[in-house]
């Protein structure tokens, strides 16, 4: 925590100057290779995304490339045959949210028990931090066992003389929350003026002006879409139906399951570094364990569960050798858009393509990160 | 209107006992002030009456009530932690009013009372600040706040003033005791430093090792303090100790350490020949005009070793008879090592223990 | 005998070096050979036994066995592109034989053209036409094959038919007769395992609806894979699928297998690698421990997938590359691979002792049948087919409609360009 600003005009100009050249000089080797070999990289991928390059000559030594603009993305949202890529991106998405909701729940969860102190405390800390360790290949190895259809999970409740589960959960194609994503535009409309409408009456407490700017918009972009939602173009020129694909669900408690322990790792260590003079005052302050956690506890690891959750969607968005392991790379089922993405460009010598998928993966990254380092940024001009 | 008392307190942390079977009444409006060294139990004394501690065994009373099995809340005390322990994400204001909305106060209710506390600790315009924002007395004031809004009947402060610099703390100390004149509250206060329980109490807890030495005045413990570790604890500079034999001829005694001998004036209760502890407060020495005013038997010559000039007051060690003591005197006091000094000594004050038992002897 | 074969050898080798480097007259060759695959594991003994002869009849030639594991070959091919496109080829490397091949690296022009290669140790003749057409284009042929295997093989316990009171079916018709009869005692009529099985049984099927010649035409881009005749083909398919296992796509195809040999299922249709699991894993003795038969509706055709290995342009040690090719079209090179791979030659005059019985079963039908490539395995459709046939297969296993997926299916066939 920065204390009170000090202005430092003992510090000469000059001295100041130099440190600067100095530390410029000393990350100008990471700024030029990171320039290169990340900035350079993606610019490069992009390009390839706006080419042709794929197909029969894809190999060839010199191959042709040339450009045709943004053709690729809209084949893999409009396209007849980007039909297993949309369906991709629908399992991205509730990877994404699952696996936070799960890991993120859980972990705090474990954290709170054990920052409770209990007996073996440092027993099932390891226990629980041990899936960590293990990598995704071996995880997805092993839960593809305990979720074959007539064992492990499954047979758990014959312990205690129930009948058998039969849920087929790897091999299932149930899905759930379909839509159609001919009406792409309207949901995503809708979704819009939900999120507006939530967030002004969230606000409506404390800032009611503020709060009408975001209601009044929210009410009208959903009227409006109910109203003349026909209007809008179809994202399809056929019914495409996408939803929840149940086959995912055993691949999210996989995921889970390996994380859940790190998250417990990352709120221990902050519930840990939270004095115990303050969880007294806040005992003393007539909080139960419960408040104390939801009041105090909370909110200042909240660094924490910002972390949690960009790390976390970032590993929802690299799930490759999980869902490799458990379910094939041909299980449109249980697809995700990373292993479409290598299978496209390395199997179907798809370059294009596959760039094209990579910079749309990249373009979600970022949209997770970037506004968490404006908002980092901006706290720390403002300190 | 609270009165607190502690019978026969017992503390063990597994199979270490830390407090020692404790008896101690505090009276309503009392400021008490519990003082010794690091790990005498004292810490651990108020976080047994806060609730935070459990209680091995004996018994803590509030108003007339045991407490051992009431939770911290409903004890109805307040705590200022030694780092403050405010909430670092709430601004000033929910800091305060944590307590009462926990209690679940109306809105306008947190308000006053918030405002009201602001208002006696002057931080009304820092309301809306988060605590990194303030300054180290003006996060000490927020602590004291917080404590304030729930009008508790026991206020609890643990080491609150160690976080601040000299000055800051000797302000905020007078701070302290106008806020108790206020408020008039019962007030327990730990520390490890004497001169915050010389000028804060009206009655000073001195603990060691878990056992209270004494309970006394502020100038009781100073002038009659009941054991060798007393009268070496409290006081700055240190009482001078030396060891000594104490002869009585007749009608008068004197004390003789090494080749210094003084005259006792008062009767005490020793043995001819007995072997004590002889302490002389520093300050009960005096040098310069007020020398006269001694009679000729209590003045001495001794050889000065060093002074050091503290603004107003001096302090002088100097040896008399092979004896190595310190004076704080009045003035400046402008003395090279090696040159003799006349000195007088009030022998009225003179501490005698025993080097056994180091109890005091009167 | 063997003085024979070490002579015809040795002949061989100086046609290569002829042929490949003139200047360089019959001296010993030296430096070093790059062969890159994804051999190890079970296949890992077969390909050392083919470093081992290469080893003693090229003593000075330094052998890098360069093998990416993992996938059926997945990470290996895309370690062979990043290479190739970085522009360092290893001297010889493993892929399908076929459009696999053809589909990625001879329309890339990387390949070499190894007709006169071919023409020099006489493999034109040693191996069946139908081979060649599958390997080869108007313009050349292009890999040298090492093994071959049966993709349309059904496989089956004699004794658990017995029981059941079943026979095997030669067609599709007399399986679906039997098939409800099995389902009422609770057996799977068929078993099934993962994705790329489903294809695998799916190419067996529409051969068996298709037949060779349509099979052909359907590759060559003379039948449309919407055409009624192809349609057909999906709507057996929904049929076939009735009686598979639900849980397929969570079985490896030797849990598929097992599935067979523990009685749990009556048939199962796949490559000719399950002999080899089912002798030597599951120590059952050919014929009479577990039999095989063409899948039903196809026999007398016989498709095969062969690994294969070609020449690409740029490699850095051409003339050991080159010797490396003729020992693997070579008849020793040939016989000292397949029985350790349980797979057979390509060769039609190899030594069948050499083999165990169903490998000289094999080797019989492989001469005297009519042989068409295998799609599951790349021989008759390029890489980018093979790919968005996943999303086909997505297509058909969501709406159940032979006519949607067959539409489909001719897209995507028209955007991978088949046939041209």
């Amino acid at each position: 925590m920065p204390g009170p600003v000090m202005p430092d005009q003992a510090i000469g100009t000059s001295m100041r100057n130099k440190d600067r050249i100095s530390a410029f000089l000393t990350l100008l080797p990471s700024i030029i290779l990171i320039g290169i070999f990340v900035y350079g990289f993606i610019g490069n991928t992009f390009w390839i995304s706006l080419s042709d390059w794929g197909g029969a000559a894809a190999l060839a030594e010199n191959p042709v490339k040339s450009y045709v603009g943004f053709a690729n993305y809209l084949d893999l949202f409009t396209g007849f045959l980007g039909g297993g890529f949309r369906q991709d991106l629908v399992n991205a998405v509730f990877y994404s949210v699952m696996l936070l909701a799960g890991a993120i729940g859980i972990g705090l969860i474990l954290a709170m028990l054990l920052d409770n102190k209990p007996r073996g405390e440092s027993f099932f800390r390891t226990v629980f931090l041990y899936p960590m360790s293990l990598s995704f290949i071996v995880t997805g190895t092993i839960w593809r066992w305990m979720l074959a259809p007539q064992g492990g999970v499954n047979i758990l409740p014959t312990y205690v003389g129930l009948p058998p589960l039969r849920f087929p959960w790897l091999s299932s194609t149930d899905a759930i929350l379909l839509f159609n994503w001919q009406n792409l535009l309207p949901i995503a409309l809708y979704l819009v003026s939900l999120v507006l409408i939530i967030w002004g009456l969230w606000r409506l407490k404390n800032n009611p002006a503020k709060a009408l700017v975001l209601l009044i918009p929210g009410v009208v972009v959903g009227g409006s879409v109910w109203l003349w939602g026909d209007l809008l173009p179809q994202a399809l020129f056929m019914e495409e139906i996408h939803g929840f694909n149940t086959a995912t669900f055993g691949i999210i408690m996989a995921t889970i399951w390996q994380y859940s322990g790190y998250t417990m790792a990352l709120y221990l260590a902050g519930f840990t570094g939270i004095s115990q003079d303050l969880r007294d005052a806040a005992m003393l302050d007539g909080a139960s364990t419960a408040k104390y956690y939801r009041y105090i506890a909370l909110p200042m690891v909240k660094p924490i569960t910002i972390s949690a959750i960009i790390i976390l969607s970032h590993i929802s968005l690299k799930m490759f050798d999980l869902i490799f392991a458990m379910t094939g790379p041909d299980n449109g089922q249980t697809g995700h858009p990373a292993l479409n993405m290598y299978l496209t460009t390395f199997r179907a010598n798809d370059f294009a393509r596959g760039a094209a998928i990579a910079i749309i993966l990249f373009i979600i990254a970022a949209t997770f990160i970037i506004p968490y380092m404006i908002s980092s940024y901006r706290q720390r001009r403002s300190r | 209107m609270a009165q607190v008392e502690l019978r026969d307190v017992v503390k063990k942390f597994g199979s270490t006992q830390v407090v020692h079977g404790t008896n101690l009444t505090i009276e309503d409006n009392e400021f008490i002030v519990l003082v010794g060294p690091s790990g005498c139990g004292k810490s651990t004394i108020l976080r047994m009456i806060a609730g935070l501690e459990s209680v091995s065994g004996g018994e803590i009373r509030i108003a007339d009530k045991p407490i051992n099995e009431v939770d911290p809340v409903d004890r109805n005390v307040a705590m200022v932690f030694q780092n403050y322990a405010l909430y670092p994400h709430m601004t000033v204001f929910d800091n305060m009013a944590f307590s009462l909305k926990m209690a679940g106060d109306s809105k306008q209710e947190i308000l006053r009372k918030v405002n009201e506390a602001a208002e006696i600790l002057e931080l009304s315009p820092y309301l809306n600040r988060k605590p990194a924002e303030l300054s180290g007395g003006q996060r000490q004031r927020v602590a004291m706040g917080r404590a304030i809004v729930r009008q508790p009947s026991v206020f609890l402060f643990d080491e609150p003033l160690s976080n601040l610099d000299a000055q800051l703390r000797t302000q905020m100390r007078m701070e302290l005791k106008k806020l108790h004149l206020k408020m008039k509250t019962t007030t327990i206060y730990v520390t490890h430093d004497q001169v915050e329980a010389m000028t804060l109490a009206d009655k000073i807890v001195i603990l060691k090792d878990g056992f209270i030495q004494q309970v006394g005045s502020p100038v009781e413990v100073f002038e009659r303090p009941a054991n060798r570790f007393v009268a070496g604890f409290i006081g700055n500079p240190p009482i001078n100790m030396l060891p000594g034999v104490f002869h009585r001829e007749g009608e008068s005694s004197s004390v003789t350490m090494g080749a210094l001998t003084l005259p006792v004036p008062e009767a005490r209760n020793l043995q001819d020949n007995q072997r004590v502890l002889v302490g002389i407060r520093p300050d009960a020495i005096k040098a310069g005009d007020s020398v006269t005013r001694f009679p000729k038997e209590w003045r001495f010559t001794v050889d000065v070793v060093v002074a050091e000039i503290l603004g107003g007051q001096s302090l002088l060690e100097f040896t008399a008879g092979k004896n190595t003591m310190i004076a704080e005197l009045e003035g400046r006091i402008l003395a090279r090592q090696g040159e003799s000094m006349e000195l007088g000594f009030d022998l009225n004050r003179l501490l005698f223990f025993d080097p056994e038992t180091e109890l005091a002897l009167y | 005998m063997k003085r024979l074969v070490l002579r015809a050898c040795v002949a061989a080798f100086a046609a290569v070096l002829l042929a490949g480097a003139p200047a360089v007259q019959a001296k010993e060759l030296s430096g070093e050979l790059e062969i890159f695959s994804w051999w190890a594991g079970d296949e890992g003994p077969a390909l050392q036994a083919l470093i081992d002869i290469y080893n003693k009849k090229n003593p000075n030639v330094k052998v890098i066995n360069a093998t990416v594991t993992g996938g059926s070959g997945v990470n290996a091919k895309a370690v062979l592109k990043t290479r190739m496109l970085g522009g360092e080829p290893p001297d010889s490397f493993q892929v399908h034989a076929g459009q696999e091949l053809i589909g990625t690296w001879v329309k890339a022009d990387r390949m070499e053209d190894l007709t006169p290669f071919f023409k020099k140790q006489g493999l034109m003749t040693v191996f069946p036409q139908g081979l060649l057409k599958n390997i080869g284009t108007d313009k050349g042929i292009w890999s040298v094959p090492v093994n071959i295997h049966r993709s349309n093989v059904m496989w089956y316990i004699p004794a658990n038919l017995e029981k059941w009171g079943v026979k095997v079916p030669a067609t599709w018709d007399e399986f679906f007769e039997i098939a409800p009869k099995l389902k009422a005692q609770g057996i799977v009529p068929l078993a099934l395992g993962e994705n790329w099985t489903v294809n695998h049984l799916w190419e067996s099927v529409t051969l068996s609806v298709l037949g060779a010649e349509n099979w052909d035409n359907l590759w060559s881009g003379k039948l449309a894979f919407d055409s009624p005749v192809a349609m057909n083909a999906w709507v057996e398919f929904t049929k076939v699928l009735e009686f598979t296992n639900a849980d397929a796509s969570t079985l490896s195809w030797q849990q598929a297998t097992d599935m067979v040999v523990d009685g749990r299922a009556a048939f199962n249709i796949m490559g000719d690698w399950a002999a080899g699991y089912l002798s030597t894993t599951k120590q059952l003795a050919p014929k009479t421990g577990f039999g095989w038969a063409p899948s039903p509706g196809t026999s007398g055709k016989f498709m095969f997938l062969a690994d294969s290995f070609g020449l690409p342009k740029g490699a850095k040690n051409r003339e050991t590359a080159l010797a490396w090719l003729a020992l693997l079209g070579s008849r020793e090179g040939s016989d000292a691979f397949n029985p350790l791979k349980g797979s057979i030659s390509a060769r039609t005059d190899s030594d069948l002792k050499k083999y165990n019985a169903y490998g000289q079963s094999a080797a019989a039908d492989f001469k005297k049948d009519r042989i068409v490539g295998s799609l599951a395995h790349g021989v008759t459709a390029n890489e980018g087919f093979m790919n968005d046939f996943a999303s086909i297969m997505e297509v058909f296993l969501k709406t159940h409609s032979p006519v949607a997926t067959a539409k489909a299916a001719q897209q995507v066939a028209t955007k991978n360009g088949i046939g041209k």
